[in-house]
């Protein structure tokens, strides 16, 4: 059965970008069809259909909005994390550059369910395109009455605002991005409280990702069973899309149903950059442990993967052909967690820099036998122990790069030099 | 210098957005930035923590904090250039060798004539398309060396 | 109230009380360096580990409340002395270890913690250590110095600027490996209790410009003591090497200072340095200058007869005053206002330099501000002190005394000034008693020296009459004797039952006689001081505000 696009259905329709053609094209029927029902019938049918949190932890997003305490007393609020800056992910900027409208429409009914009456959407700083097409569609959304007093005549309230990031991977983190958003250093907060307590300004808050709030408009407006019934199982479930970089034919973001194998995957992307052998990936962005070749038929769903030793996470894929050192690789990527690491507690701090200045030292052709075992170690005190989850995800490359590729490791120190000649890409 | 009248309408119209003042912060270092020509000196970092009425300490950790707000003067071009991992898979270090040859000047140093300068960055989620720089606001993607060379001949 | 236990002990804490916390009430020290009881939580050193049953992943003490029975802790299994073990290295990599030139060593909580928690080798051999060029000595501000290679990064500094002092000097600069405190360029940290920084960072990045390279911790003696700075009696660690006063560091008084001094208060045992001391019983011929020429020295007993005959003499020949200080204890007070009575001065009144105002904040009430610029003026006036000395500094009131006793040769800066001086001399008979050869004691027909308050045990009365003992932290040098003893003698010269005094006796006695005291015993006075009785004072509105604040926060 040929799998309809869902999240990107819209992709390659240039009218999708106003409102008159995105509306012409079906859009805003979900929310339509959320005003008329109670918030919470809303929750159980996002709760129902198995969404899970596309930004990295796979969290269930109707059990996430349950939480937010019931009544109005209180203000309220959503944040859609667009500060998609884990690296190999670029789907988020697709949904936002190419469909503004349906982030717009998840927004309104994620609100709607949870009575808050602000949105703000946190977007990198560096996604200064998106950012522009973003606050066209929201003009026009307010001016089409879809936000402002009265969300398409329901009498309820909803003002939806983007704030830009300053370029910090950090403030992906979701309470990293809360201190942010109030204007402060993205240092994560301690937790509990969670944000659906105490998130923005000391109010009950939602954060979801961008491509999960996409997927709610089709949920509603399609329900709960027709999501259920893409993808492995009933806790991996609707559509996904997979960022594909690195070495292989054609990268890019593509819609598949969750599940679908890596081999699969691979074919859609026309396969191996010049039909090199696989030598590795990494499933789900920078954070996740890497996979070896043999993993190429590994369904690619959030337990599936986990079970394999890494993580769907973002489900941005790095394919690393037979000529990638993956010291260097793993280097590069300790480099960026020393760089994005927020500074405030001290595994983390110290241990990323330790990581960094080590890997570099071993590809420089310097390390030492034991170097390998003292990584482990570096990891064993960062991973748990740190506040918050960047400690986790630095230490999920480099663990991999020991327990998997020791044999790479162990070159480096024989031959005291990379063994993997620096590839030339181009011709000068 | 202080802020010009176009940017405190533009500080005005953003209060109401947020329940704190403090929450301005962010918005208004960008708007100091591009008032200050690229950069935040201490006194754009003074000016901002006066309009926000935030201790000056407070608003210059998080000038520091974020890759975003410079310290010191940038080239009228700030060229960005990714070298993670999907970058760096797809030729990456060639184009920074590239734009080092073409400028003949260090990374995050300004070229003489003032137009331009470039660091090494980390993801702009820009993957598909490796490798890519960010010039100014604009992604220039698939590059290769004769591409950056061209790209920076076209820089005013 | 919720019950938690901890390495196998039971204890029941109010709901919301955070393991750090909960631990000490069992005796356990859970190791940690970013917690402070009065600055927010922000559980970022890690040092505080502790695993939880039921929980997958070690917890931070300081972050994780007790909030209903059956949390199960423990802080000595091998997960969390390993999670100690790798923090301990981690923040050790990149520390210089320069132990033998720094100014905490001692008392430096990254020693201590290495010795309890910690591996003695490094791992950390072939990279460099990352390092601050440049920042290795900054004078954040006149009294605290930064050196950027030895902080840990526990943020107490800031969050003391920005939570307790609110001026928020301090700031968290850059981000990951490079985080660095400081100031904005050109601001400096000059806030009043600036200091209080070096207190509480734990370890020798903040030192103090005024102690640093004084003396070498593990030498210092401490006492508990009283600062003399201001009316607030801030509670202080004296520390001293054989009576070389090196520096008062701030003693936890939930009460009075909380955790904290201010700057001025920390300097204000400098005078006992600044100023020459009195050290034997000095008796000036008359008509001499007391500079050197016409002075004798003399023994206790006869210095204290002389005065004796004077006062007996005095009758007929003119007036007696006496004349008293903010710096006297509350026995010495009594004492002296006993002698007055005994005597039938008319003049007793207590003169004290007003200052600018002083304000230390304290926990969940109102700040505590002082402007007098003596400890213990309130004490006076309760036993029998009373009266404005503008006549006796400034009018003739002097020239009609034919005895003029003065209780302290450095009561303020009137014993300083050569007008009030000459005012005061203008008495026939002239006794000054003190620890300071001030130029008032040089003015003196009789100069007796007495302790200053580190030499000596005693009680002061704070602005919110809150009496607070305070404890001797070394002998008086040569002759100089606690006044309480000096004057027991020369009481005893006038009637029965005066001999043989100590502060302990005089206390007991005065708190027998006077209404404000009834009820104290000088051997069970409590930690944190006794609120006096006395009607209006400041400390029953400050209770008052402080129901209000807790009713207020519940």
């Amino acid at each position: 059965m040929a799998f309809e696009r869902v999240l990107t259905r819209n992709v390659g329709k240039p009218e999708a970008l106003t409102y008159k053609g995105y509306r012409q094209l079906g859009g805003y029927e979900g929310l339509a069809k959320a005003l008329k029902m109670e918030p919470d019938a809303v929750i159980d049918e996002v709760k129902r259909s198995g969404l899970r949190g596309r930004g990295g932890a796979g969290f269930s997003a109707g059990l996430k909005w349950s939480f937010i305490p019931k009544g109005k007393d209180k203000p309220k609020y959503l944040v859609c994390n667009a500060d998609e800056s884990e690296p190999g992910t670029f789907k988020d900027r697709l949904l936002m550059e190419y469909d503004p409208h349906q982030l717009i429409e998840g927004c309104a009914i994620c609100c709607w369910a949870v009575a808050a009456n602000t949105t703000y959407i946190y977007i990198r700083g560096e996604y200064t395109k998106s950012t522009a097409i973003l606050e066209r569609a929201i003009k026009e959304a307010y001016e089409a009455g879809v936000l402002g007093d009265s969300v398409m005549g329901s009498g309820f309230k909803l003002n939806m605002y983007v704030h830009r990031g300053a370029g910090a991977y950090i403030c992906g983190e979701e309470t990293g991005m809360l201190e942010s958003l109030e204007g402060k250093r993205g240092q994560p907060r301690v937790k509990p409280p969670f944000p659906a307590v105490i998130g923005a300004f000391g109010a009950p808050t939602v954060i979801n990702n961008v491509e999960t709030l996409c997927n709610v408009p089709h949920i509603i407006e399609r329900g709960a069973d027709w999501f259920k019934s893409i993808g492995t199982d009933e806790k991996n479930t609707g559509p996904k899309l997979y960022a594909i970089s690195g070495h292989v034919e054609r990268p890019g973001t593509y819609e598949h149903p969750i599940g679908i194998t890596f081999r699969e995957m691979l074919e859609a992307c026309g396969g191996m950059l010049k039909g090199r052998p696989l030598k590795a990936f990494i499933p789900g962005g920078a954070s996740a442990p890497i996979l070896k070749a043999d993993q190429i038929d590994i369904k690619m769903d959030f337990d599936t993967v986990a079970k394999a030793g890494s993580m769907l996470g973002s489900a941005a894929v790095i394919v690393m052909d037979d000529t990638t050192c993956m010291v260097r690789s793993v280097a590069r990527l300790a480099k960026f967690f020393n760089h994005e690491s927020c500074g405030q507690c001290t595994p983390c701090r110290e241990g990323t820099n330790w990581m960094e200045l080590m890997l570099k030292r071993i590809e420089h052709g310097e390390g030492t036998e034991r170097d390998g075992q003292v990584l482990l170690s570096i990891c064993s005190h960062i991973g748990g122990n740190s506040l918050c989850a960047l400690g986790d995800a630095a230490i999920g490359p480099v663990q991999s790069l020991v327990k998997g590729f020791q044999d790479e490791i162990d070159r480096h120190i024989k031959e005291k030099a990379c063994p993997f000649p620096h590839r030339r890409y181009f011709e000068n | 210098m202080s802020f010009s009248q176009a940017a405190r309408d533009e500080i005005e119209a953003l209060r109401p957005r947020y329940p704190t003042t403090e929450a301005l912060l962010l918005p208004v270092l960008h708007i100091a930035q591009r008032e200050w020509g690229g950069w935040l000196p201490d006194e754009a970092i003074a000016a901002v923590a006066a309009e926000l009425e935030l201790p000056v300490a407070k608003v210059y950790g998080v000038v520091t904090f974020y890759d975003l707000y410079h310290q010191k003067p940038v080239g009228r071009h700030r060229i960005r250039v990714c070298t993670n991992l999907s970058c760096q898979l797809r030729g990456s270090d060639e184009i920074m060798e590239a734009i080092h040859k073409e400028l003949s000047v260090g990374e995050d140093e300004v070229t003489p004539d003032g137009r331009c300068s470039y660091v090494h960055f980390e993801c702009l989620g820009s993957c598909d398309t490796a490798p890519m720089m960010m010039v100014d606001d604009d992604y220039h993607e698939n590059l290769t060396p004769n591409r950056v060379r061209q790209i920076l001949k076209g820089l005013k | 109230m919720p019950k938690v236990t901890i390495n196998g002990r039971t204890v029941e804490v109010e709901a919301g009380t955070n393991l750090v916390d909960a631990a000490i009430k069992v005796g356990v020290q859970i190791p940690h360096y970013c917690y402070h009881p009065r600055l927010s939580v922000v559980g970022q050193c890690r040092m505080c580990l502790v695993k939880i049953d039921g929980m997958p992943k070690l917890q931070a003490g300081c972050s994780t409340q007790v909030m209903k029975d059956g949390m199960v802790v423990h802080t000595d299994v091998p997960e969390v002395e390993e999670a100690q073990r790798g923090m301990m290295e981690l923040f050790l990599i990149n520390h210089p270890l320069d132990c033998p030139i720094c100014d905490q060593a001692g008392e430096c909580g990254l020693q201590d913690y290495s010795f309890k928690h910690g591996v003695a080798y490094s791992r950390f051999q072939y990279e460099d250590k990352r390092t601050y060029p440049g920042r290795e000595r900054i004078p954040l501000g006149a009294n605290v110095l930064l050196n950027m290679n030895r902080c840990i990064q526990c943020t107490r500094c800031i969050r003391f600027t920005e939570e307790i002092a609110g001026t928020g000097e301090l700031g968290f600069f850059n981000r990951g490996a490079r985080v660095e405190i400081g100031t904005f360029p050109g601001k400096e940290l000059d806030n009043p209790l600036a200091t209080c920084v070096v207190d509480i960072c734990p370890v020798g990045a903040l030192t103090s410009t005024r102690f640093r390279f004084a003396e070498r911790v593990w030498y210092l003696d401490k006492k508990p003591s009283i600062c003399t700075g201001c009316e607030v009696g801030c509670n202080v660690t004296m520390e001293h090497r054989r009576g070389d006063i090196k520096r008062y560091k701030p003693r936890f008084n939930p009460e009075v200072n909380d955790y904290w001094m201010c700057d001025y208060g920390r300097a204000t045992f400098e005078r006992y340095k600044l100023t020459p001391r009195l050290t034997a019983p000095r008796l000036r011929a008359a008509g001499t200058n007391g500079n050197g020429h016409g002075v004798t020295f003399t023994s206790w007993q006869s210095a204290l007869d002389t005065v004796h005959r004077k006062i007996q003499e005095a009758e007929g020949q003119g007036e007696i005053a006496v004349l008293g200080s903010g710096f006297l204890t509350c026995e010495e007070a009594y004492l002296f206002a006993k002698l007055a009575e005994g005597s039938g001065a008319a003049h007793r009144p207590v003169p004290v330099d007003l200052g600018p105002e002083w304000t230390i904040p304290r926990h969940q009430r109102p700040p505590i501000k002082g402007r007098e610029q003596a400890p213990n003026r309130r004490s006076a006036e309760l036993v029998g002190f009373s009266g404005s000395a503008e006549d006796l500094l400034q009018g003739d009131a002097a020239s009609r005394c034919a005895v003029l006793i003065v209780s302290d040769s450095d009561f303020g800066q009137a014993a300083y000034s050569a007008e009030a001086v000459a005012k005061l001399r203008q008495a026939k008979f002239l006794v000054v008693f003190g620890w300071a050869d001030s130029p008032l004691a040089q003015a003196a027909d009789v100069a007796l020296p007495v302790a200053h308050h580190g030499e000596k045990d005693g009680t002061f009365v704070n602005v919110e009459y809150r009496l607070q003992r305070f404890e001797r932290a070394f002998p008086p040098p040569g002759q100089t004797r606690p006044a309480v003893e000096a004057l027991g003698d020369l009481l005893s010269r006038f009637e029965e039952g005066w001999s043989n005094l100590t502060p302990g006796k005089v206390f007991d006695r005065l708190a027998g006689e006077i209404p404000a005291f009834a009820g104290l015993h000088w051997h069970d006075l409590p930690a944190t001081g006794a609120a006096l009785n006395v009607p209006g004072a400041a400390h029953h509105l400050s209770d008052q505000a402080a129901e209000a604040v807790s009713e207020a926060s519940s």
